[in-house]
């Protein structure tokens, strides 16, 4: 028996170790309600060890690769920005000012539509911290479109939460480590997000393929989808809130796998090849957060005085419209309109006289001749020639008084 | 042509090297895989740490070192995907026994063969990933062939630099 081992022990050491990772695999593995396999993605705690020693080695060397990376390319970006950053720092000044003053005009209408939503029973979950963290390594396989952030759970990162740029949706936190998190990326085959077409409103889930393109699988055919639709996240996956931008519809192309059924190609709104610095929503709520609130309410301060001069002000010309009467009311005859009306107990103040009335003057005769000297001075105390006449157009003097005759 | 064949194995030498060296450059290759593609993108068209095994198994011309290193190195790639562990363990175990079994029987001191060696094997492994995801547990995982070619290419490319370089650390007896 020994000497068999001996004999064949390089390909007993092989069938071993092959064993071995073929039964750890089998435990990994589980059918879902839909009968499909897949893998589960709660860890064990055996592979959840495996995978913490693993980060343990790579993390330090990662960060400090992405540290020197990171110097070095600031380290001169700093010198270039410094240059402008006074000119800068005034340009935002303006912005947030400004922002500010929009925000206030938005806040009505989103506090109404807060009224409608608690109203219907559905809540609108706002997002209400988000925490900055820096890309620091992949997963390094081809197959798994997962990389690892700076941050884990000593930094309050939690699993499920949502990561994010400020162009779009990237993926969500899969497992967490003390100081670091992996996050999985909604290019992923296996990741999945509810999503919405913005025009359409065609709701649909998305997952990567295989070269990492992210698409909307499981649609019906459907000629509306057209490229350029803009997709947002749909909100019903509990990890994503509801209309932030995924990207936008690139190519339309038929599911092989499914007759009828169609699959968008997805052009994402974040950079997901070229990410550096990501948010990690770390808390979502169904109200304002209180930085927002309070911003909001700085600029309502801000834009108090301001706001209530204009409203002041459009209330004065509202009071004036209604009490002044219109000095041509078109429907009425011209002994009735308001400039004659003597029966008004305030009535309009005539407009002055002219000194030099032409033939554009109110109650000027249109049929004077232009060059007989000043046309017929209306009289200052007659109704009938203070009126304007609008019905009676003036005669233009380039027009013929009548057909010229021919001379036979 | 005796060369490459059985009758010249005797005079084939068993490459060695410090302890260190055998920890510390499969974790490199293990730390530039996973940063590397944040510089590189879609591009990061190579597998180091197979290149890495490869070496080792061929230059230490044992099955047994060559299917233990590739089973370590294939387990760590899976922790750090968010994939079953033992997809990568297995598909390097693998390749790591056939490429110290091969460097038993052939002289991997020539390039080429070096450079063949490493292309095939890269597409075995890629093989064997989709064989253990598919038909051992059922997933259902798209695999575009073509990135799986240029990922051989890539490897055998970086064999062509990699390994003189990596020679240089052998131990001197």
């Amino acid at each position: 028996m020994e000497s068999l081992f001996e004999r064949y022990r390089n390909l007993v050491v092989l069938l071993t170790l092959l064993l071995a990772q073929i039964v750890g695999l089998a435990m990994q593995v589980h059918r879902g309600e839909s009968g499909h396999m897949s893998v589960d993605p709660r860890d064990s705690k055996g592979v959840r060890l495996l995978r913490l020693w693993a980060d343990m080695v790579v993390s330090p060397p990662e960060r400090l690769f992405h540290g020197i990376a990171e110097g070095t390319s600031n380290y001169w970006g700093n010198y270039f920005d410094l240059r402008h950053v006074r000119e800068q720092n005034q340009q935002l000044q303006a912005t947030v000012d400004r922002l500010r003053l929009e925000q206030a005009a938005l806040l009505e209408d989103a506090q109404q539509g807060q009224r409608l939503q608690a109203i219907l029973k559905f809540q609108e979950k706002y997002i209400y911290k988000t925490l900055p963290v820096q890309v620091i390594g992949t997963s390094g396989s081809e197959q798994s479109r997962a990389f690892f952030i700076d941050k884990g759970s000593d930094s309050g990162v939690e699993r499920d939460m949502a990561v994010i740029t400020a162009d779009g949706i990237v993926g969500k936190v899969r497992d967490v480590f003390p100081r670091t998190a992996q996050v999985l990326a909604v290019n992923d085959q296996s990741s999945g997000a509810g999503v919405i077409l913005e025009t359409t409103r065609i709701r649909g889930i998305l997952r990567g393929n295989a070269v990492g393109q992210p698409q909307i699988v499981g649609l019906m055919a459907d000629s509306r989808i057209k490229p350029g639709e803009r997709v947002l996240t749909a909100g019903g996956d509990e990890i994503f809130p509801r209309g932030l931008p995924v990207g936008t519809v690139k190519e339309v192309v038929p599911d092989p796998d499914q007759d009828g059924f169609i699959k968008v190609i997805v052009q994402p709104a974040a950079h997901l090849d070229r990410l550096d610095e990501v948010l990690v929503i770390t808390s979502i709520q169904p109200r304002f957060p209180p930085d927002q609130q309070q911003d909001i309410a700085t600029s309502e301060a801000e834009k108090g005085p301001e706001a209530e001069q204009e409203n002041a002000q459009q209330k004065a010309s509202e009071v004036l419209a209604e009490r002044l009467p219109g000095l041509i009311e078109p429907n009425l005859p011209a002994d009735q309109q308001p400039l004659n009306d003597d029966t008004n107990p305030n009535p309009v103040s005539r407009p002055p006289m002219p000194i030099h009335p032409d033939r554009f003057t109110p109650g000027a005769n249109p049929n004077t001749d232009e060059t007989g000297g000043p046309a017929t001075a209306p009289a200052a105390n007659s109704p009938d020639t203070a009126a304007p006449k609008p019905a009676a157009p003036a005669k233009s003097p380039a027009k013929p008084a009548s057909k010229p005759q021919r001379n036979p | 042509m005796s060369v490459l064949m059985a009758d010249a194995r005797r005079d084939l030498e068993i490459h060695r090297y410090p302890v260190l060296i055998y920890a510390f450059i499969p974790l490199v290759a293990l730390v530039l895989q996973a940063w590397l593609p944040r510089l590189l993108g879609q591009y990061a068209w190579f597998d180091l740490p197979l290149v890495v095994t490869v070496y080792f198994a061929l230059g230490r011309r044992s099955p047994i070192q060559g299917t233990i290193m590739g089973c370590a190195v294939g387990l760590f790639e899976d922790a750090l995907s968010h994939h079953a562990i033992g997809i990568n363990g297995i598909a390097k175990t693998v390749a790591g026994f056939l490429a110290a079994s091969v460097g038993i029987r052939i002289d991997v001191e020539n390039r080429i063969i070096r450079v063949g060696l490493i292309f095939l094997l890269s597409l075995l492994s890629s093989a064997l990933c989709v064989f253990v995801n598919r038909f051992l547990l059922g997933l259902a995982l798209e695999v575009r062939w073509l990135t799986e070619l240029f990922i051989a290419i890539g490897n055998s490319v970086i064999a062509l630099v990699a390994f003189p370089f990596l020679d240089r650390f052998q131990s001197r007896d």
